[in-house]
């Protein structure tokens, strides 16, 4: 291989550096309030817990709705389209990710997570 | 009391440690038969403590000694054998207790096999036990509590099941093996031999790539069979932590046959099998020390081994950087003036080894995303769609490779003599073509991704033929060489299988009201109504489904199991029923279920008021009272219950008082459920009662009469998604190939 290949090579990896960065950039997404989610124009995540009873389905448009009580007490509607599981019940902490929608006043989340305490979390008391 | 199994980890480093001294001494010494001797019979000395200890522990946990805080967090008196074996590695210290011991095995094995590098290669594969050690002597899984809990706390329930029993045995082996090829490189370099190195550590950098992979593979098919959430692949931080070392212990397995038959990549060789070992460690960095807490489904909690993580992978790093800027210089670089030609394998091995090392890197960039960014603001994540996105050219150039490269040979290779050949991977995209055009153009949200889903789409096809022809011509000529071949058709099927399920797959939700017809994907499904029964410490509500359609007709079972946690809050984990179909698979999963409204009770729970006399089914029940001599003489609160007495009479019968108790108790026993009076098997279980409002919560667990479910004004559903799913089998197929095409290669590489 001549020094001109190596050369080509070395553009082509950054070239994909750089396309894996823009990627990285324009995916990432940080946690906030959810005051501050409704103003964001970037897709965030909003953790809280979901109010007792608000869970709901809209079958004609393919979703789950409920809301979202952060600690602070502010609350937000959530609009999820159940690509994941939704096993969540009333009252479970859950982090969802998504962007605002102000004309419809609803978050609609692309991701949702819920905290469930897996095998990592489990203590016992007196420990 | 003096606590065995700590001891026995304490005499484990020991061992290790006397025997790291001992090979030191040979490697910076001449060879000394009873210093050898001594490195080996400390290390055995090891092999065998880390075994009584990992012994120890399975005896606690089968015997339910909740004396010890592991037994108690992972396992439970009701759990059947199997999982109770599991929970040996259910928790953080258990798996990395079971590390060392797998590791430690391998190590015996490792001993004979090094022969003239033994003293090199053990002393650094045994710095990698001490660290082990180290650190389960610091989170021990032998910790004692003060007063043992009368019963444990049980596995978590998604990890009951088959496949999750053997996920992480087949995971750490594949941990542990990734130490070998690191061990033998830096042998290699500190013994300046550049090259001798790649034949013994080959078969392990193989069977490494093997394990591994079958442990990602079985995590993978886990995921869609019990999380219900239709997929297989969620780029979770803990799935991501097993593909990073397999993506570069894979770019280093190519890297290895290179420098094998053409003496090439002698330094970035060195660096792949550092790379691959010390991602291991990363990764258990990443998943393990609580800094990706809040970006994953799994809650980590810090358990104070962060600090030691991180002084053992610095250690590791310099230690592999040290050597290797030691030599440098000395590393003979290949030939001058042999250039590679464009067409060759050289080449294209060399291209595959840049794609994984590529995907390994943007994959990393990605899980550590919340790491790099608190850094600098903010911790935040990536989305799902950043692997998706940076990963699909990179495939797509990979099965490119992979459906021509294969075909070449070492050196210069004439296009005209390959035309014939290639015939096969045309075959292989114009077949691919007409199938997925015949499905209609990938329907995605961006245009260029869908472009890019066809384009491997083809691809897919054409490595599909040219591996396919390459592997039947080998497997006629010699089984033992074709290895290569059938995982590389593996991969090509593995992604047919992706492009369909993930591109192709369809579904609907429905909501299925018990008793009505609805249609679903084509399918005809009734809901034949709920039934509860008691599984651990939960409910388990069965929802039976008659489904009709596609010229078959058979009886769906999906649940949804619910359990109330210690911190009051309410599991559910949906399971999903999967109809395997050899093209597509049907996946119903439950969603949500929504209990009927009735006048006097709802679904199976029933609400007794104290002095009022319910009529349910054939029975008068009444709550007369509490009965709280279960909480007297009691000090400890998880000794302590409460009673209800409920009066029962069947069917107008002289009346008797059944006495249902539930624990009160953190860690509560399990529930007693008492017969109702009758000839028919009904029972009644207590769930909650409220002291100041007079009420009990009861569950009735028996046979539904015929005329009761007319009395409904609403009866029971559930909402469900129906999917179809093509290409699963494809999938499934492709990865068993994958590994079995590894398997086939091991012992040609051992005996090489």
């Amino acid at each position: 291989m001549s020094k001109k290949s190596y050369i080509i090579g070395a553009v082509l990896v950054v070239l994909a550096m750089i396309m894996a960065m823009y990627s990285f950039r324009s995916t990432l997404t940080t946690y906030v309030g959810v005051r501050e989610a409704k103003v964001s124009r970037r897709p965030v995540q909003v953790a809280g817990i979901v109010v007792k009873g608000s869970r709901r389905y809209d079958l004609q448009n393919n979703s789950l709705m409920f809301t979202l009580r952060e600690d602070s007490g502010d609350e937000m509607e959530i609009e999820y389209d159940w690509s994941k599981p939704a096993n969540f019940d009333d009252v479970t902490k859950i982090v969802s990710t998504g962007k605002y929608n102000p004309k419809r006043q609803v978050f609609v989340a692309t991701e949702l997570l819920v905290k469930c305490p897996t095998k990592y979390e489990q203590r016992v008391k007196g420990q | 009391m003096s606590n065995i199994g700590q001891v026995m980890m304490w005499l484990g480093l020991i061992g290790v440690s006397v025997s790291s001294a001992c090979y030191l001494v040979l490697c910076l010494k001449k060879e000394n038969v009873l210093v050898r001797t001594a490195a080996r019979m400390s290390f055995a000395g090891f092999a065998l403590s880390v075994t009584v200890a990992s012994m120890l522990l399975m005896h606690f946990i089968l015997n339910h000694e909740f004396l010890y805080s592991y037994v108690a967090r992972y396992s439970s008196r009701d759990l059947s054998l199997e999982y109770l074996i599991s929970s040996f590695w259910a928790g953080q210290e258990g798996s990395f207790l079971l590390w060392v011991l797998l590791g430690s095995w391998l190590g015996i094995l490792l001993m004979f096999k090094a022969r003239d590098v033994e003293p090199q290669v053990m002393l650094i594969y045994n710095l990698n036990n001490i660290f082990l050690t180290i650190l389960l002597i610091k989170q021990s899984p032998f910790r004692m509590l003060p007063i043992p809990p009368p019963d444990g706390q049980g596995l978590n329930m998604l990890l009951q099941d088959p496949w999750m029993v053997i996920h992480p045995p087949v995971v750490f082996v594949g941990y542990a093996a990734y130490t070998i090829p690191f061990a033998f490189a830096i042998a290699a370099l500190w013994r300046r031999d550049y090259d001798g190195w790649i034949r013994s550590a080959l078969p392990w950098t193989v069977f490494a790539f093997v394990s591994l992979g079958t442990g990602i593979i079985i995590g993978g098919y886990w995921s869609y069979k019990v999380l219900g959430w239709g997929g297989y692949w969620g780029w979770d931080p803990v799935e991501n932590a097993s593909l990073l070392p397999w993506l570069a212990g894979t770019a280093l397995m190519h890297g290895m046959i290179l420098q094998q038959t053409r003496k090439k990549l002698r330094k970035t060789n060195f660096v792949l099998a550092a790379f691959s070992f010390i991602l291991v460690i990363y990764c258990t960095f990443l998943t393990r020390s609580g800094v990706l807490a809040d970006f994953s489904v799994h809650s980590f909690v810090d358990l104070g081994i962060t600090g030691w993580l991180v002084i053992f992978m610095m250690a590791f790093l310099s230690i592999s950087l040290g050597f290797l800027i030691a030599r440098a210089g000395d590393i003979p670089v290949s030939e001058k003036g042999e250039s590679i030609s464009y067409f060759s394998r050289e080449f294209g091995l060399i291209a595959a080894i840049v794609v994984l090392c590529l995907s390994t890197v943007i994959v990393g960039l990605g899980t550590s995303a919340p790491l790099i960014t608190r850094v600098l603001e903010k911790a935040s994540k990536v989305s799902t769609e950043f692997y998706v996105n940076t990963n699909l050219p990179l495939s797509i150039l990979m099965l490119f490779l992979l459906s021509f490269v294969p075909l070449l040979v070492w050196g210069k290779n004439s296009f005209s003599k390959l035309t014939r050949k290639l015939t096969w991977a045309l075959i292989g995209v114009i077949v691919s073509g007409i199938i997925t055009l015949l499905n209609g153009y990938p329907d995605l949200e961006v245009p260029l991704l869908s472009l890019g889903v066809l384009l491997l789409a083809l691809l897919s096809g054409g490595a599909a033929g040219m591996n396919l022809f390459l592997a039947t011509k080998l497997i006629r000529k010699r089984i033992t060489i074709s290895g290569a071949a059938i995982a590389h058709l593996g991969v090509a099927l593995m992604f047919l299988g992706i492009v369909s399920s993930s591109a192709y797959d369809r579904s609907e939700k429905v909501r299925l009201v018990q008793g009505d017809v609805k249609s679903a994907m084509g399918y005809d499904i009734t809901f034949n109504g709920p039934t509860f029964s008691r599984e651990g410490k939960g409910m388990r509500l069965h929802l039976p489904l008659d489904v009709k359609g596609m010229g078959s007709q058979f009886g769906a079972r999906p649940d949804i199991y619910s359990e109330r946690g210690r911190d009051g809050q309410v599991k559910r984990f949906s399971h999903p029923h999967i109809r395997r179909g050899l093209v597509t698979d049907l996946y119903i999963s439950p969603v949500d279920y929504i209990p009927g409204e009735k006048k006097s009770h709802s679904g199976s729970h029933l609400n007794l008021e104290k002095g009022k006399k319910v009529q349910f089914h054939d029975y008068e029940l009444m709550f007369s009272g509490f009965d709280v001599s279960g909480m007297m003489g009691k000090k400890d609160a998880h000794d302590m219950s409460v009673g209800a007495d409920i009066e029962v009479s069947y069917k107008g019968g002289e009346p008797v008082t059944l006495k249902p108790v539930m624990a009160v108790g953190q860690l509560h026993s399990p529930a007693s459920r008492v017969k109702l009076p009758g000839p028919q098997e009904a029972y009644l279980t207590l769930v909650s009662m409220q002291a100041n409002a007079k009420t009990v919560v009861l569950v009735y667990e028996g046979p539904e009469p015929a005329e009761d479910k007319e009395s409904q004004e609403e009866p029971p559903a559930i909402i469900a998604e129906v999917s179809i799913k093509p290409g699963m089998t494809l999938l499934w197929f492709g990865t068993f190939l994958i590994l079995l095409g590894g398997c086939i290669a091991i012992p040609r590489r051992w005996k090489k």
